[in-house]
């Protein structure tokens, strides 16, 4: 699934060590979040959204196609 | 910060535990030859048990004592124990450690069946041990090459 996470970091000027301590978790889950090589729990989805301050669906960027392609 | 100052406590405690545990193992594994006469085991594999869980304890005690004179680090620690990458990196590496186990014990079993009615050689107690050895082993290595390959960051 794809993400804005590192551009809503970027705008709020934040490190990814930042984020990580903001949001509970360690630097690499960010790193991998916004590589989108992980996708993360609803629970941590929505502190992330809730410290840029935005909605889920403005930060996660769902695609069925994608999710298709994982599943083949 | 109490949370974080508990769960230092609790982590600081595992590490006694293991020393302590180890310790106890370890001399038990040393004194018990002179103790029981024609032992039916070799006494080195409880010795063998203490010594890891001596080396267990004292790296959780070194770690956990490290950082808890550092807040900022030790809340990090905190953190990165319970984070959930990393708790399903561990889950994942668990599985796979879980199904070679498994897999190995169902061939020793098939074999143990098939020698008892001639199919297949007996297996000779030497053998044995190594396989058993192998039953422990092999799975702890495939965790721990899971989680390494799992937690390089691609």
């Amino acid at each position: 699934m794809k993400n804005r996470i590192e551009d809503f970091r970027n705008r709020n000027d934040w490190t990814q060590q930042e984020l990580a301590d903001r949001t509970k978790v360690s630097r690499q889950t960010i790193i991998s979040l916004e590589r989108g090589h992980y996708n993360p729990s609803i629970l941590l989805a929505f502190r992330l959204a809730r410290q840029f301050g935005v909605r889920i669906e403005n930060l996660f960027i769902y695609s069925e196609s994608e999710e298709e392609e994982a599943n083949e | 910060m109490n949370e974080q100052r508990n769960w230092f406590n609790r982590q600081i405690r595992t590490g006694w535990t293991l020393l302590g545990g180890g310790l106890l193992l370890g001399i038990i594994g040393v004194f018990l030859p002179f103790a029981v006469d024609n032992l039916p085991f070799n006494s080195r594999t409880i010795t063998g048990l203490g010594i890891l869980l001596i080396g267990l304890g004292t790296a959780h005690l070194v770690r956990y004592n490290a950082a808890r004179k550092d807040p900022k680090m030790a809340g990090r620690l905190m953190i990165e124990e319970k984070d959930e990458r990393l708790q399903m990196i561990r889950a994942r590496a668990g599985n796979r450690a879980y199904w070679v186990s498994a897999v190995m014990i169902y061939i020793g079993l098939m074999w143990a069946s098939f020698s008892s009615n001639g199919s297949l050689p007996a297996i000779s107690p030497e053998p044995l041990w190594y396989f058993l050895a192998a039953v422990v082993i092999l799975p702890f290595g495939v965790y721990v090459v899971s989680l390494y390959n799992d937690m390089k960051i691609r």
